[in-house]
């Protein structure tokens, strides 16, 4: 709720919102319920005075209409699709991460979540040149790690030092830091970092459920609306900056046995799009991975690629192939 | 710009209130009971759980409205809330495309290019973002004065209503009426548009709340539950027995004034890789429940009804 404070809007002064509160209207909401005739009659405040702080009101606080083909021109020239750098995830995703909207990765423990996001980071600092923030939960951010991933890309030390200073790291550990830093971040870090030269074109939270599944469960409000404040940020950084977020969830079995992703109902409805993680049985290559779409506005679902984790730019040919591919008709 | 009071309207807004909207009768009546279809002022809940085919639905019959009456459409404005970032353009003007295309094949070919013609589609439509219940309150307040000078525009969709139930839920306390005071007035607030205007409503709200007093094999299970502090009216049995996630949870307020229900499930996915998506529609005027199914396809949705 919106309190009526004296300064909130030129016309409103003291003596005014003594008036309001004498009819118990202490709220933006409150006031603009009201018709301002009878508020007129009731506060003994004048009519032109009233209605022309309703103007000035609703004109501060309300979100304005935008036609939609004056949208639809801009998103034709701000959306873009970010590879991931291999093939077979580029094939699942319809050609990349998108921008304006969130991807979530879920998979069992050890299933290589955190590391697709380091080969996605890495692919994007070095090979598209973006800025890359990573915001880490659980310390797994590891920057040698990193470096040895830049190795085997480039061997020119230069090269591997620029691509790092690209992948920016903030460490948060609980969820009020994460709102915070996510709040931060909309309000002043992404334009410093567009401003400097760099274009930030990618946002990762590994893991998001790691601070969330402690506050849900039990009779807590707080914890879904702490999430859904979360995930209301992360979506706004995504549209208004045109970011892609990639988002990382474990995993839960459902009441049919089949894997689902965690953090509840009220999550499941925020990302747009959704692969799920896991391992090869039986492989002779340990690093073998299966990733399937679960949930997407664009492809089937369901289709499954074979990705290996340590040789990610290859191309792989997978035994499971999908019998629907839908072609993608956007320009 | 001169001010607009509730109680005096200029001669264009007392024409536009009288001569009444356009007409969404015939929207779609594949998923509208027969004689049932949105009426001027009549409210439609698309509930469901997520991936069953809520927005695609929405899209789909947006694109109805808004597409001219040679292609089919009823050239009828909308006005889109978004409320959780969840609206993809890109999405809507391929399936709009598909839908001109086809209809293109049947009559013969016209002067304005595809890309004018999709663009002057669009321009039927606005979208607005709000990310909070208040500021959802305050953007329904600025747009009577939208509905009220604008007589074409018929149809406000809201996706999704219930986007700001947990944030509202927590930050009201203990007490139920602060947690639904800011979804009650906004709902008294469409009452009052929705009677004077005429406008159809669409709203969708997120499936999130578990049945837990429904028995699986029991088929009319009321859907009230006692110890649920936001616990539905009496009036919406439940449509199917196996979704056990249909359980109304918004305010009292918001359940009187919905006059039609749409409850969406999901098959689980077959053989062939093709999902069967279905609805349910349930409505005060009618007794009974008209069923449909329906497959995405790239340019949209294609229904697989039998009559």
């Amino acid at each position: 709720m919106v309190i009526l404070r004296e300064g909130i809007c030129p016309g409103i002064n003291e003596d005014f919102i003594k008036a309001l509160q004498s009819e118990d209207i202490r709220t933006v909401e409150d006031f603009v319920s009201f018709n301002p005739e009878e508020l007129a009659q009731k506060c003994s405040l004048s009519y032109k005075a009233l209605v022309a702080v309703r103007r000035v009101l609703l004109a501060q606080c309300t979100a304005f209409p935008v036609s939609a083909a004056d949208l639809y021109e801009e998103l034709l020239s701000s959306t873009a699709i970010l590879s991931t750098g291999s093939p077979s995830l580029d094939k699942l995703l319809d050609s990349g991460l998108y921008t304006g909207e969130i991807t979530e990765l879920i998979g069992s423990p050890g299933s290589g979540k955190t590391q697709v996001c380091f080969s996605v980071a890495v692919n994007m600092s070095h090979q598209l040149k973006q800025t890359v923030f990573y915001i880490d939960t659980r310390g797994g951010v590891c920057a040698n790690r990193l470096l040895q991933m830049l190795q085997t890309s480039t061997p020119d030390m230069e090269e591997q030092m620029e691509a790092l200073k690209k992948i920016k790291v903030f460490r948060v550990f609980d969820v009020f830091s994460l709102l915070a830093c996510l709040q931060n971040l909309r309000s002043n870090g992404l334009q410093k970092a567009s401003v400097g030269g760099g274009s930030v074109k990618a946002l990762m939270v590994d893991s998001v459920s790691a601070v969330l599944s402690s506050m849900l469960g039990g009779k807590q409000n707080e914890g879904m609306s702490l999430m859904m404040q979360v995930a209301g940020e992360m979506k706004m950084i995504a549209k208004d900056f045109n970011i892609a977020v990639l988002v990382t969830n474990h995993v839960t079995k459902d009441g049919n046995g089949h894997l689902k992703a965690g953090l509840g109902q009220s999550w499941s409805h925020v990302p747009r799009t959704r692969v799920l993680l896991q391992r090869v049985e039986n492989a002779e290559t340990p690093s073998l991975r299966t990733a399937t779409l679960t949930k997407s506005s664009r492809q089937a679902c369901r289709l499954v690629e074979e990705f290996d984790l340590c040789h990610w730019s290859e191309e792989r040919s997978t035994s499971i192939s999908a019998k629907r591919k839908l072609e993608s008709s956007k320009p | 710009m001169t001010a607009r009071v509730r109680m005096a309207e200029n001669g264009a807004q007392l024409v536009s209130r009288l001569e009444g909207r356009p007409s969404l009768r015939d929207i779609e009546p594949n998923i509208f009971p027969v004689d049932s279809g949105p009426r001027q002022g009549d409210v439609v809940e698309f509930h469901g759980m997520e991936g069953a085919g809520k927005t695609e639905t929405l899209y789909h019959l947006i694109i109805r409205c808004i597409m001219p009456v040679q292609n089919g459409g009823l050239e009828v404005g909308v006005v889109f809330i978004d409320t959780d970032y969840h609206f993809d353009m890109l999405r809507l003007v391929s399936a709009l495309e598909g839908r001109l295309a086809e209809d293109l094949k049947e009559s013969d070919g016209s002067e304005n290019e595809p890309e004018e013609r999709v663009r002057s589609c669009l321009r039927r439509l606005s979208v607005v973002h709000c990310n909070s219940s208040v500021q959802l309150l305050l953007t329904l307040h600025y747009l009577e004065n939208t509905f009220s000078s604008q007589p074409s525009v018929g149809l406000l969709v809201i996706d999704s209503i219930s986007a700001f139930y947990w944030v509202d839920r927590f930050s009201g306390g203990e007490s139920t009426v602060c947690q639904e005071a800011n979804l009650r007035k906004c709902t008294e607030l469409l009452d009052r548009l929705r009677r004077n205007y005429g406008i159809v409503v669409f709203a969708t709200t997120h499936a999130i709340m578990r049945n837990y007093g429904s028995d699986p094999g029991v088929s009319d299970v009321p859907c009230s539950s006692s110890s649920s502090l936001l616990s539905s009216s009496h009036r919406w049995r439940s449509a199917e027995s196996a979704a056990d996630f249909d359980k109304p949870y918004l305010c009292r307020a918001w359940q009187r004034i919905v006059t039609h229900r749409m409850l969406f499930t999901k098959s689980p996915v077959s053989k062939d890789h093709k999902q069967v998506f279905s609805t349910a529609c349930t409505s005060i005027m009618t007794k009974g429940v008209k069923r449909c199914s329906f497959h995405v396809m790239e340019d949209g949705i294609k229904f697989v009804c039998d009559k």
